[in-house]
């Protein structure tokens, strides 16, 4: 609590003051710190990788729903709406709620890459992603890992980063791939509810898909999806590992009589490439049986 | 591991990819909603993932009239129940044939009520796209009776063991039945109170019900010419209709042999130092 002054002076770029520090004192040397497991550890041993040093990128941002007009139909109930996206619109009334997102994401795991490489490390393993309302749609975005060095003469030139823990990145690297970097895919997409959605949704509307919401998260995950693939050729990468494919759905009303419902798609992944170019994996898989009790 | 990491240039030679990537490279992209045990064992099969296929359907429940004093089954919420997870499923698989994708591995398939509207699922479908490096034994396809990507809820593991046994995945089948059970009259309660006895109501409605969704699962695998199903799951939903309404779900994987023997190698006996 001392140093209050100095968090207020800082502008925003680099790191913060105290985690610039932190950083220097683990640069000169002093005993690291790590989040890894167990096997995580000896993993990493395996594939010939030692930890740095634990490392962590945080973001705090107002994120507001800015859009008073919601989808923009408002006066005209007749019309069939429209989906309206945020990879498809890049103009649309509710793209910086989208932009706030991505750059959320990118500034956490970005303060995170910055730790490790002022470490000196190849890369981070294992990050955690995790994102936390403050109240008053103050969201706080964190990203913490271990960062590793290798042991090889190359330097990647890049500090790469996974979500995968460090026993999931050995059996990688010992069957020919590398994890490259943390790749996002966000979208949010938004839908008026026109006459014919609110008919299917009355209770003597019996069995019957409601085509409208049906359409919203449909083209709003495909709108995620195409961003993440976007990302995975930006960076070079072969492929990705999926680790998380989340969306949520809310209604809004940003008038008289007027609704509409909002999608979110976040996917969150690891991209990867590989190095082993033969056709063999040059590890075979044995078939064991463990001795212990089942769990069934 | 029997090979030494450093003689394999790791991590020399991961180090030096990572280097050498640029923007825009690769040729054809994937991406896999597979765990990394998966992903290898997947590959070790010959398979290679193509890339995340899903499907998914928004759908209104309809309203069920129904008498309450008597066990029977829901037609409007079973029928709601199939319909909705074909919509998805089939979504799924036209992403995998557009893939041109010789199966889907490792599908989900999930049912979330949205917070919105208490009539109102999303149904949805996720899985991995994979197609073969290699034809299946006596050069026949690894696609469906249908010529559709087979499908299957297995994981990657059983997925690896089953292709080492000789068999192949054909569909996933599946079967479904909203069922009542009556609530009991006045009576029969009373007469019960402080006894402990069987309940033959409850006990043939629950009969009933997971017959009725376990033989449309097996009608499901027969039109696929099916030698069985594996990996069945018997699940009963309350979903959000109250104690008295339950949906019982049967989902398996139907599939056909290879070969004539199923011999895998034995597998090594280990003493697992973690619990």
């Amino acid at each position: 609590m001392t140093n209050v002054e100095g968090v207020a002076d800082w502008d925003g770029r680099g790191l913060p003051p105290v985690a610039a520090e932190r950083m220097r004192r683990a640069a000169e040397g002093a005993a690291w710190t790590s989040l890894l497991s167990a096997p995580a550890a000896a993993g990493l041993e395996v594939a010939g990788f030692d930890p740095a040093g634990e490392v962590m990128g945080s973001m705090v941002q107002r994120i507001g729903w800015s859009t008073y007009y919601g989808c923009g139909a408002s006066g005209w109930y007749g019309a069939r709406a429209q989906t309206i996206t945020s990879g498809r619109h890049p103009q649309a009334g509710f793209a910086p709620y989208a932009h706030a997102l991505e750059s959320g994401w990118a500034t956490a795991v970005g303060r995170m890459i910055t730790e490790a490489a002022g470490i000196g490390a190849d890369g981070v393993v294992g990050v955690r992603l995790s994102r936390q309302s403050l109240g008053n749609a103050v969201h706080e975005f964190t990203a913490m890992g271990t960062a590793v060095r290798a042991r090889s003469a190359t330097r990647p030139g890049r500090v790469f980063s996974t979500h995968l823990p460090g026993q999931d990145v050995a059996k990688l690297v010992l069957a020919g791939w590398m994890p490259a970097e943390l790749a996002f895919g966000i979208a949010v997409g938004i839908r008026h509810d026109d006459w014919n959605t609110r008919q299917q949704r009355t209770w003597t509307a019996g069995n019957v898909e409601v085509g409208a919401y049906t359409e919203l998260v449909n083209d709003t995950r495909a709108d995620a999806r195409m961003l993440l693939q976007h990302r995975i050729r930006a960076v070079g990468a072969d492929g990705a590992v999926i680790a998380s494919l989340g969306l949520s759905t809310w209604e809004i009303e940003p008038g008289e009589g007027h609704t509409d419902h909002v999608a979110e798609a976040t996917i969150v992944s690891t991209a990867i490439t590989q190095f082993h170019r033969s056709r063999e994996a040059p590890s075979r898989s044995l078939t064991y049986l463990p001795l212990k009790r089942s769990r069934s | 591991m029997t090979a030494d990491p450093t003689q394999l240039g790791i991590p020399e030679d991961a180090m030096r990819r990572l280097a050498e990537m640029r923007p825009g490279q690769a040729t054809s992209l994937f991406t896999s909603d597979l765990s990394v045990n998966e992903f290898l064992l997947v590959r070790e099969a010959g398979f290679r993932p193509l890339g995340l296929v899903l499907g998914s359907s928004i759908y209104h429940v309809g309203f069920q009239f129904g008498r309450w004093n008597k066990n029977q089954e829901l037609e409007v919420l079973s029928q709601a129940m199939y319909h909705a997870r074909e919509l998805a499923m089939t979504r799924m698989e036209v992403e995998a044939d557009q893939l041109g994708a010789d199966g889907i591995v490792g599908v989900r398939l999930d049912i979330e009520f949205k917070e919105f509207g208490s009539d109102l699922a999303e149904f949805i479908a996720v899985g991995t796209a994979v197609k073969s490096d290699h034809p299946a034994p006596e050069g026949r396809t690894w696609r469906n009776n249908r010529d559709q990507p087979f499908t299957s809820d297995l994981s990657g593991q059983d997925f690896w063991t089953l292709v080492q046994a000789g068999y192949a995945p054909l569909g996933m089948v599946m079967g479904t039945c909203v069922y009542h059970i009556a609530h009991q009259r006045f009576w029969q309660a009373m007469n019960n109170i402080g006894q402990n006895v069987e309940l033959p109501q409850f006990t043939e409605a629950l009969y009933d019900a997971r017959e009725l969704a376990m033989s449309r699962m097996q009608a499901e695998a027969e039109a696929l010419h099916a030698e069985g199903i594996v990996g069945v799951q018997l699940r009963s939903h309350g979903h959000r209709w109250g104690g008295h309404t339950t949906e019982f779900f049967a989902i398996g994987t139907a599939v056909r042999p290879l070969r004539a023997d199923h011999h895998i190698p034995t597998p090594q006996l280990v003493l697992p130092l973690t619990d």
